[in-house]
Parts: structure tokens; C-alpha cells; sequence
């Protein structure tokens, strides 16, 4: 494998996302999972990546309700953002979405769900 | 290694000003020339921090830019973006020039222009020191990347939002003795606790100001700075990294970086956070306070909402942190943020902070952090 090449590049983790599915990297050298992707492994720096299925499921590790937004989300405020650890022990930053921002809790469980803001395919978690 | 001495400090005014950011920088230098009482002909490098200059002023090539609005266009001069920290990390280089043996007097310094465009444009600019593949297309904000760092501290360790808000009543209370401070009036917890929610649990009193200003020092060896009045020697100066990603972050009730930070500095300066008689420390919010005097070794992990309530950060307190006002009060240029607590420490230890005085300060830390907490950096500074 050429040294730039990785399994799965940003545009292929986000094309498996708009297709519904939440994928990491698992280290074929030390079994280090991680999303997002990336050339090494942080953890025995070898270059042994496979793409793997994570289920998507989860549970929120810290959230905000962000009321103050960058111009181009300003029309979706007040939204809630989360960490989500994910059941497989690596965590990821979402949007939170049909989960009423009262209800919204440190270790309440969610699930992913493919979101598409401005175009563009990212990650939600909503109930689970 | 040679020593290395700060024998000159500048910093403008923060807050609103109708200047670009390296007119701001030009006025802090001169005044730092002036303290250092050395000709701007002797300066032989400009280290300069500056981040979202071209987003809000159109402006790349900052360096040579400040340098040429300065007038000392022909020294070699480094521009520095390691978000909030850029003037820091600016430094921390000037000091490791000098140190080589490679400059006797080198100047460094910051600016920053935001308050000429909308809250909306500038929340927009600085959520650029957030992932652009990963996090911006979500929505996160810089209050939102506290927020959630908030959010596991009071979780994990029980702390509290009126904890939260007493940082910011000590850092008003303080800025209010500073005149260079942006807000130099008193708040109450109950107005902190009253302010809208900008990203829960932080309210608007929990976050620092958009700011415009400058800041600037004058570094220079030990054969130079033997013949300052007042020279305050640096004693440790270390940076440290962390993932840029919130996901990455195996706690974000902590600054790993921080702590890393810290450990190098205090190792590099022989002294240990019972030395240290004033901090200057990076509370863009008042929970990166609260995180920030538990990484630095202050405070337990978790102590540090408690310890803020109590007291002990303040001016006449065991540890005052922040007697300039700190970020919250004094304001946030982030380009000149690190060389204005720099120029803060400087003057604490030559006892010369008027009615803010540490009395008997005679070690000072200064922490800056960069963005997401992706980045830190922590210097040590003493006298003779």
C-alpha cells in the first residue's frame, strides 16, 4: 500500500454514512479501533487499518444545546450537539436529533442516524 | 543553553478599537521598547501571533506586515497560528532563539482585529480552530467545545454552575483594578447565573468578550538583560498537543495537554505549583479555568469549581489566578492573548501592578491553550 493510502478516506467514511452506516478502523496489529480514519495507529503506530461495521449504537458522554451558532447553521438553533461512546469504546461528536432537548442526558442511550446538513452527509444520533 | 530574560512589556487597551491589528501591535511594541529602554534598531527578530487576520481583515503575511507597520521591516519575522495560544507559542520560539544563541534581542507579540465584523461572522472565524471535515459541519462553536468540556467536569466531579460563575464575579472583580481591561466593572453571581444560555450549561457571563488589542515584549540574553533595571528571567517555557477531534479526548473532564505542558515547564524550571505565587491562565470560559488550575497541579482533579467558590483564586487568596482580569474581564484578542499574560506575570514580579498586586510575587506560570484544547502552552518566570 502506497504510504498515503488508507482503507477508508473522510469522503468514504461519510459516502458509508449517507448510506447509513457508522464505520471505524480496526488496528490489524493491536486491534486499536478509531474513527475518524487515519495513516497510523496512534497506539503501536503501525499501518495495518481494516474498515469495520460499528452498530451504531450508544450512549451520550457529554452534550450541549448550542443557542448562539455560526451563520450557516443559525437556522437550525437551538440544536443539541453530543459525545456519543459508541458500545465498541471509541466516541464520536453528532447532532442529536428527535430527542426533545429537555429529555437530553449525560448516559442516555442513542443510536446513529445518517443526517445530511447543507448538502453535506454527517453524523446524528437520535433515540434509541 | 543561555538565560533568557523579558526586560520589556507593551499591551494596548482591550476592547473595541478602530485600528488594524498591527497599528494595535505597533503602539504595544513602542510602549515594550520604551520599558525595555532598548532602540528598536537593536531588535534582531519579530516572533508574532495573529489568527483569523484573514478572515476579518483580509490580511495573510501578517508578520512582515506588523514589522513593516512597526518600521523594522528588514528583521526576519515569523507569523505564529496556534489559535488562542499564537503569541505564546510566538514567544516560547523567541525564547528558544535567544537561548541558541542565535539573537540577543528579539521582540514578540500579538494582535487581533474582530470587533469590525457581526458575533455571527467572528463565531463563524473561530470555530475554524475546530475540525472542518468533522465538527464544523455539525454546528460546534468554541462555547459549545466548553460546554461539553462543562458538561463531563459536572458530571465527573459534582461541579457546579454557581462555581462556574464565581470564576467569573473574581475575574470581573480583578479586571475592574485593571485599566487596560475590556470590563472594569463588578458582576454578581446572580447576573452570571441570570445571562442567557449561549451553549448550556455555559451562559454568556461564563464566556470571554470578543476583543480587539495588541500585545508585545522585548526578550533578550543574559549579557543584555543584566543591564535592565528589572529583568524577570525565564525559567521554563514548553508546548503541548493533544487530539484535535472531541471524540479523541478519552475525558473531557481534563486537558491532557495541560498537564503535559505543566509537567515539562515545571521539570525545565526546577519548581513545583507550590513555587508559583500568581498564575495567568487561559479562561476563555470559566470552566477552562476551573480545568486549567486543576491541570496545572493547583488544585486536585475536581477541586478546582470548589476552590474558585471558596476563594482561594483571588486577589489575597493562597493562589490568585488571573489578577489582570483574565480573558474573561480583560478581554480576548486571541493573536495577543499569550504576550499580554506574559507582560502581566512580568510586571507582577517586578512588583509593579499597582492596585492588582501579588504581594511578594516572586514566581509567576502563565497558561495559554489553544482552541480546542488541542493545543497548550505554559511558561514559568522568575527574579533574581
Amino acid at each position: 500500500m502506497a504510504a498515503t493510502e488508507s482503507p477508508i478516506t473522510a469522503r468514504a467514511f461519510f459516502e458509508r454514512v449517507r448510506a447509513g452506516q457508522l464505520t471505524a478502523l480496526k488496528c490489524g496489529s493491536c486491534g486499536e479501533l478509531a474513527i475518524p480514519p487515519r495513516q497510523l495507529c496512534p497506539a503501536c503506530h503501525a499501518k495495518a487499518w481494516q474498515p469495520v461495521d460499528l452498530r451504531g449504537e450508544g450512549m451520550i458522554a457529554s452534550f450541549t444545546i448550542i443557542r448562539v451558532a455560526p451563520r450557516a447553521h443559525a437556522g437550525d438553533a437551538p440544536y443539541a450537539l453530543a459525545v456519543v461512546k459508541l458500545r465498541e469504546g471509541v466516541s464520536i461528536l453528532g447532532r442529536l436529533v428527535d430527542i426533545p432537548l429537555e429529555k437530553v442526558s449525560v448516559g442516555l442511550p442513542v443510536r446513529f442516524r445518517p443526517l445530511v446538513i447543507g448538502n453535506q452527509p454527517t453524523v446524528g444520533f437520535g433515540p434509541s | 543553553m543561555r538565560r533568557v530574560a523579558v526586560i520589556g512589556v507593551g499591551v494596548t487597551k482591550f476592547g473595541l478599537h478602530d485600528r488594524t491589528s498591527a497599528e494595535l501591535f505597533a503602539e504595544a511594541a513602542q510602549d515594550a521598547l520604551t520599558d525595555a529602554g532598548v532602540p528598536a534598531t537593536a531588535v534582531q527578530a519579530l516572533y508574532y501571533g495573529n489568527v483569523v487576520g484573514g478572515e476579518t481583515e483580509h490580511q495573510l503575511h501578517t508578520g512582515p506586515q506588523a514589522a513593516s507597520v512597526l518600521g523594522i521591516p528588514s528583521v526576519p519575522t515569523t507569523r505564529f497560528e496556534t489559535a488562542c495560544a499564537s503569541s505564546h507559542a510566538a514567544f516560547r520560539h523567541a525564547v528558544m532563539e535567544i537561548a541558541a544563541g542565535v539573537s540577543d534581542v528579539v521582540l514578540v507579540g500579538g494582535a487581533e482585529r474582530v470587533l469590525n465584523v457581526s458575533t455571527a461572522e467572528s463565531t463563524e472565524y473561530f470555530a475554524y480552530a475546530s475540525d472542518a471535515v468533522w465538527e464544523q459541519p455539525l454546528g460546534l462553536t468554541f462555547p459549545g467545545v466548553f460546554a461539553l468540556i462543562a458538561r463531563a467536569h459536572m458530571e465527573k466531579y459534582g461541579t457546579t454552575e454557581a462555581q462556574m460563575a464565581a470564576v467569573a464575579v473574581k475575574n470581573h472583580r480583578h479586571g475592574a483594578l485593571n485599566p487596560k481591561a475590556q470590563f472594569q466593572k463588578q458582576i454578581t453571581i446572580d447576573q452570571v447565573l441570570r445571562s442567557a444560555y449561549v451553549a448550556d450549561p455555559l451562559k454568556l457571563y461564563d464566556c470571554c468578550p470578543f476583543s480587539d488589542g495588541g500585545a508585545a515584549l522585548v526578550l533578550a540574553s543574559e549579557e543584555v538583560a543584566r543591564r535592565h533595571r528589572k529583568p524577570v528571567w525565564v525559567l521554563g517555557s514548553a508546548a503541548a498537543s493533544d487530539w484535535m477531534l472531541l471524540g479523541d479526548k478519552r475525558d473531557l473532564s481534563r486537558v491532557p495537554a495541560t498537564e503535559r505542558a505543566a509537567a515539562a515547564a515545571y521539570r525545565q524550571a526546577g519548581v513545583g505549583p507550590r513555587d508559583v505565587d500568581v498564575v495567568e491562565l487561559h479562561d476563555c470560559f470559566t470552566i477552562a479555568e476551573i480545568v486549567a488550575t486543576e491541570g496545572l497541579g493547583l488544585f486536585e482533579p475536581g477541586a478546582g469549581g470548589r476552590a474558585a467558590e471558596a476563594g482561594r483564586t483571588s486577589l489575597g487568596g493562597e493562589i490568585p489566578v488571573n489578577p489582570s482580569g483574565g480573558l474573561k474581564a480583560k478581554g480576548h484578542p486571541i493573536g495577543a492573548t499569550g504576550a499580554a499574560q506574559i507582560a502581566e506575570i512580568v510586571t507582577q514580579i517586578r512588583g509593579e501592578a499597582g492596585p492588582r498586586q501579588v504581594d511578594g510575587a516572586k514566581t509567576g506560570l502563565t497558561h495559554t491553550l489553544g482552541g480546542n484544547t488541542a493545543t497548550v502552552l505554559v511558561s514559568l518566570f522568575g527574579r533574581d
